[in-house]
This record gives structure tokens, sequence and C-alpha cells, in this order.
């Protein structure tokens, strides 16, 4: 509700412009979570009370989203609330996206949620509250309420990260993620007061009218404010050299959790990059253009060699999204042109790695603790099922032809040779071949390696359907990208 | 502000450590020294110590000492809202009214399940009495 | 106004902030240096709010939306230290070595 609080914020002259519609998903995912929590504690109705509140919040939050996106795609943003939120195709997309994303991995997590007793009331909670604070990431348009949601996204993550309390692994993780994550809060806020000092205003728009009007003479504290902004938002989606919290925190949360915590922190945080860098920052994109162009190659190349070595899948697939944060990264440095190729990386890599935690979280058990890649040998004999949408994951993200992710490698690579970025191409053309090692380890694992461990494994039937959306997405979005892509050309920020 | 102003603060940080400094050395100085081990333990109240004092104390406290410290700062929202008053009109009211709301609302949550509950024997109890209950 | 002193101040204590969670080794001192580093923003807003004459008070007002957020983040904190300690009778960030750091 902190929209609402926040209305004494007067701009000079300027009008409230009150419009519900414009925060319409976090006002029904609140709604949604008040009641649920008020009549579990009241009256105790259960689990299954819990899928339904879910369910309600999420199914009202995705008609908001589609509600502004039938309004407002392809045109400037609508700011209300005194330019505290921006309404446009691209914050429309990203509920679009986030809310399914966030539904899904909450039922891959749904037999854990069973087992917590009492408190599975609060893990959903979190997940709805996580999933409005990650949309309002993407809406907010201005750096207060930016660095709000932010925190309302990331306080609700790690205290997911250890929800399951028995075990030690989950507590370090949550005590690492949380550590290194404030410590990344304060950097982007750092960052923020430096920008708000060299521009006067902590507004979005504002700030690109400031930074297109005038000419800066000594613009020291400017740039090393967009150095903080970048090393803030680098952090929260685990770009390198800003990554060592994740391999560690992938590995011990459980693997519902991970699901999510992999996608929408994909999705809230390049949607305010995208908004930081392309709209508020566009006129000093010599300036940022090349440091993201470095941290892509980092992140590419130390993503992808440690991924080789590793022998828990968990933690594979960690190094991997820091490999993925860089082939995103890639999109960003053309600025604005490129972020329809990045939305299309970033929506089909989230379906893809919510699906693959999904498998991890099936196969270790209720608890979801650590996936060592041992368990998935002979998978294809043991689940077919399993086996056949795991694999088509890791060939999705290794970028296989007919599969999503190699028509998001192929956007992201043209966006940045636009932008004369060859170098950058070619060393991700090569760390991409290099990855295909890893990703087709996990599938000869599965497929030409005798199994282990005897009878199948149960799948719950949440967890069914998301592997089966997953996988229709995934091929559907790779043999037929055209409607997608031209759906994202108007969902850019204004 | 030049620095001449600072001379009143300065002078009085002189005395102040000048004072500590001096009654330490005389007392050091001219006091009798005839210790035993009764005037070597810490002085409390003048009573004979029970226990070693460096031990840890329950943490029962932490529940509710962190629950305050969120509530409590949630105040300086009200505060912001009230230098607006007038301005913000009945708006205002609203917007600060579903705040509040929100506010009890996590405190009805919070003493439901049972957070307030200084006796964690008390706690514990009704923890397992649920628990036979479900079971039954 | 001279805004000098209060950026050097805030560029200060951030850097102690930073050397804190770096050096530190228990967990609820790395929360302390935290802290410190948002206290060094706090001062740097209110300063350049006061500076900069901004009749929205942007800046005094984000400090207190950062007063609240870090205090919501100290105790999520505490509370993840708390469970530590429960785990393992300690709360030192070196010994959290179950998963390689």
């Amino acid at each position: 509700m902190v929209f609402l609080s926040l209305s004494f914020w007067r701009e000079a002259g300027g009008a409230m412009n009150v419009n519900y519609l414009s925060v319409a998903p976090e006002l029904i995912l609140t709604v949604a979570v008040v009641l649920l929590l008020m009549i579990d504690v009241q009256w105790k109705p259960g689990y299954r009370w819990w899928g339904i509140a879910a369910a309600l919040g999420f199914a009202g939050a995705i008609a908001a989203s589609v509600m502004q996106w039938v309004g407002h795609r392809g045109e400037d943003a609508a700011e209300y609330f005194r330019g505290m939120i921006a309404t446009d195709g691209f914050s429309a997309f990203a509920g679009i996206l986030i809310f399914p994303i966030a539904a899904m991995a909450l039922m891959t997590a749904w037999p854990l949620v069973r087992s917590l007793g009492r408190r599975g009331a609060e893990f959903v909670v979190l997940v709805m509250i996580a999933a409005a604070g990650a949309h309002l990431m993407a809406a907010a348009s201005n750096l207060v309420m930016l660095f709000i949601a932010l925190e309302v996204f990331s306080i609700s993550l790690y205290v997911l990260a250890g929800f399951t309390r028995a075990r030690a692994d989950a507590d370090e993780a949550a005590l690492k993620y949380f550590l290194l994550g404030a410590l990344a809060s304060a950097i982007f806020l750092y960052g923020i007061a430096l920008v708000f000092a060299a521009t006067g205003t902590t507004s979005i728009t504002g700030i690109a009218t400031f930074l297109g009007n005038e000419l800066l003479f000594r613009p020291g504290i400017l740039l090393a404010g967009i150095a903080l902004l970048v090393v803030g938002l680098g952090f929260k989606v685990s770009a390198a050299p800003f990554h060592v919290w994740a391999p560690d925190v992938y590995q011990g949360a459980p693997g519902g959790v991970t699901g999510f915590l992999a996608a929408s922190a994909k999705i809230a945080g390049f949607a305010a990059a995208a908004r930081v860098l392309t709209v508020a920052l566009d006129a000093r994109i010599e300036d940022w253009a090349p440091a993201i162009g470095v941290i892509a190659a980092v992140s590419i190349v130390v993503g992808t060699l440690l991924a080789i070595a590793q022998t828990d899948l968990k933690r594979m697939l960690a190094y991997s999204s820091v490999a993925h944060a860089g082939f995103i990264l890639t999109a960003l440095v053309g600025g604005a042109a490129g972020v329809a190729d990045m939305w299309f990386y970033v929506a089909t890599y989230a379906v893809q790695v919510v699906a693959a935690f999904g498998v991890a979280a099936v196969v270790s058990g209720p608890q979801q603790g650590p996936a060592p890649l041992a368990d998935y040998a002979g998978l294809s004999t043991r689940s077919p099922g399993l086996a056949l949408a795991l694999g088509l994951m890791m060939l999705a993200m290794g970028g296989i032809p007919l599969t999503a992710g190699f028509v998001g490698k192929a956007a992201v690579f043209s966006a940045a040779l636009d932008a004369d970025y060859l170098w950058l191409v070619v060393l991700a053309l090569v760390a991409a071949v290099a990855g295909l090692f890893f990703y087709l380890r996990v599938v000869v694992l599965m497929y030409m390696q005798p199994a282990e461990g005897s009878g199948s494994v149960p799948v719950p039937l949440g967890a069914r359907i998301v592997l089966v959306v997953a996988a229709v997405v995934t091929v559907l979005a790779g043999v037929v990208p055209w409607p997608l892509l031209r759906w994202l050309g108007e969902a850019l920020p204004g | 502000m030049s620095l001449i102003d600072y001379l009143p603060i300065a002078i009085m940080f002189g005395i102040a450590v000048g004072f500590a400094v001096a009654s330490l050395v005389l007392s050091r100085l001219i006091g009798p020294k005839n210790p035993t081990p009764e005037k070597l333990e810490p002085y409390e109240c003048g009573i004979v110590p029970l226990q070693d004092p460096v031990q840890r104390f329950p943490v029962k406290f932490y529940l509710v000492a962190m629950l305050f410290v969120i509530f409590d700062i949630e105040i300086v929202f009200l505060f912001a809202w009230a230098v607006r008053f007038h301005d913000l009109g009945w708006y205002g009211v609203g917007a600060v009214g579903v705040f509040t709301l929100l506010l009890i609302e996590t405190l009805v949550y919070v003493w439901k399940r049972g957070a307030l509950d200084w006796n964690i024997a008390h706690r514990r109890r009704r923890v397992v009495d649920r628990q036979l209950r479900e079971a039954a | 106004m001279i805004v000098n002193q209060f950026l050097v101040l805030a560029a200060l204590l951030f850097s102690i902030g930073i050397y804190g969670v770096l050096v530190r080794r228990n967990a609820v001192l790395v929360l302390l240096s935290i802290e410190l580093m948002l206290t060094a923003v706090n001062i740097n807003l209110v300063a350049f709010g006061q500076y900069l004459q901004d009749a929205l008070v942007s800046g005094q007002v984000f400090a207190l939306f950062v007063i609240t957020v870090a205090a919501a983040e100290v105790g999520i904190g505490l509370a993840i230290v708390i469970l530590i300690f429960r785990n393992r009778s300690s709360a030192n960030v070196d010994e959290l070595d179950l998963l390689k750091w």
C-alpha cells in the first residue's frame, strides 16, 4: 500500500492524477494477501484455501495487466500518482510475464508448501508479495518508487530462500543472499543519491529531460552515480563480477523457490535496468554502453567456464544463469533499440528456468534440497516425462534451433550487431557453443547412462502442468516466434 | 561559521578530558592500596555476585523487540502526512486509513500466531495442543 | 550552504561501511556495517535536498523511506542470523561453508 501513502509527494503544480488501473495488479494481490492471511489465521481452512486465494490473486493480476496492455501498448508512458507509476506496454508486458511465472513457480513448490504446516500460508503470501514488488519495479517511474519496489521484492525473496528452516544449507543460502543483497541495495541507493545530486530530480522522465537539455561540464557525480546504479542492478540480475551469491543461493534454496528467484530476478532486474538506462540515462549512452558490454562479456565467459565444472544441477543452472545475464545484457548495449530483443530472451529464459528448477524440485523430494547430477543418471528410463522436459529445457538454454533459446540468442546478437559490438557477438557465439557442452552433458546423462535408483519419480499435478506449459511455450516460441516478436515491439518503455 | 566559533566547545572538551584524567591520576597517586579478593569483584550495589556476569541471556524478547522496531518505524509515514495534513484533505485521511488498517491487520496476524506470547512455555504448549487436536 | 563537508562525511561513512562488510566476521557486525552505508546515503539525500533548494523536499522524504526500509531489512536480517545461530550455535560468516563460498 506504499503507493497510496506516497500521495503526499507533490510535483510542483502537478496533478494528483489517481488511476487505480495503473496499480490494479498490486492492489488485487494485496487484497488477496490480506484475505488469505486473515481467513487463514481465524478459521484455519488449510492449504486448499491458500491455493484458491493465490489463484484468484494471480488471475486478477494477470487480467489487470492484460487490460493495461490493451489500453497502453505501443504508446508513450502515461504517468500516474504524481509521476510515481508509469503505465505503458513495457509495464503491462512485465505483468503479463511475471504473474504467470510466479504462479508456475508456486505450483512447482506446492509439495513443499504442504509440508510446511501452518507456515505454508506465509510462503504463498511471500511469493505473491514478491511478484507484486517485481511488477512495481517495471512500472516505477521514479527512482524512489523503484527502490521501494526493489526492497519489497528482495526482502520477500530473502525470507523465501531460508524458508525450510530445518535444512542448514537453506538458511546459509538465506544469510548469504541477504547480506550480499542488502549490500547491493545500499550501493544502488548511493547511486540514486548521486544521480539526484547531479540532476536535481528522482523522476525518470525528469532525469531524461534534464540530461537531454543541459550540458554538464563536470559530470563526475553523475558518472559515479550511474556506475553505482549499474553495480546494484548487476547484483540483482547476477551478472559477473557481482554474481558470487548466485551459486550458493540457487543450490541451497528449495527448488521451487530457486525457479521463482531466478526467473523473477531476471524479469524485474532487467525491466528496471531497461527503464533506467534507456529512458532516464538515454542521453548518456556513450558512458554506460561500453561498461554494459564489458559486464556482459565477463558474465558470459565466467558463467560458461564455471558451469562446466559443476556436479550439482542447481549449481550448474546458477552459473548458466550468470551466462544468460550476460547474453541478455548484450541486447542492451544498443540502448532502446534492443529492448524488444531483451524482452524476448528474458521471457523465454524465465519459462525455461522455472521448468528446469521444477524438475529439480520434483527429483530431489519434498524438501527440495540440493540436486547432485548423479541423481539424474538414466532418468529417461525411470521417468521419461521428466527427462523429456528437462532435456528440452537444456537444449533451449543451449540455444539449439527450433527452440525459443535459439531465437532469443539470434535476437540479442542482432541487437548488438546493430550497435557495432562485433567483438561482443563473436565472444558470445564462441561461449554459446562451449556452453552446449554442459547442457548436452545433462541430456546424455539422462538418456545414455544406466539408472542408479529404482522406480519412477512421482510427479505432482502442479509440476506436471508447469512442465507441459513450459515445453509448449518453448517449442512454440522457437518455431513461430514472429507473433511474440511483433507484440514485443509494442512493449517498449516510453 | 568560522573556526573561532568552536572555541567554547573546544574549551569545554578540554576541561572534561582534563578533569577525568586528573581524577584518575590523583586517586592512583594518593589513594591507599590494600586489595582483598572481595574488593576486586565487580561492584554490584554491595551484594555478593551470584554468578559470572558474562553469560548468554535468553533471546525470547528478540521477537517482540523486532516487531516493536518495525511497527515503531512505520510511524514516520504519519509524520510526513501530518506535515501536509491540510493540503491532502480527505484523500490523505483515506490513504493513511488504509495504511493503518494494513498495520492493524499485520498486528492481528502476529498476535493470533502467538508471536506476542511472552511466556515461551505457554506458546510451546499451545502448539502441542493444536498438533494433538489436528491429529485427533 | 556548502555541501562538500556533507559529501565527504557521507563518502567516509559509506567507505567505513563497505570496509566493515568485507572485513567483519560476525554476521551482526556485517549487518551494522550495512546500516552505516544506508545512513551515509541518508546524509547525502538530506544534504543534497537542502543544497538544491528542492521545493518538494524530495531528499528528506526519500530519507524517511530509506529509514523504514532499513528497519524492515534489519528485522529480516536478525531473524535469519538467529535461525543460523540456532542451527549451529555460531553467527560467524566464515563458518558458513556447507555450500562452497
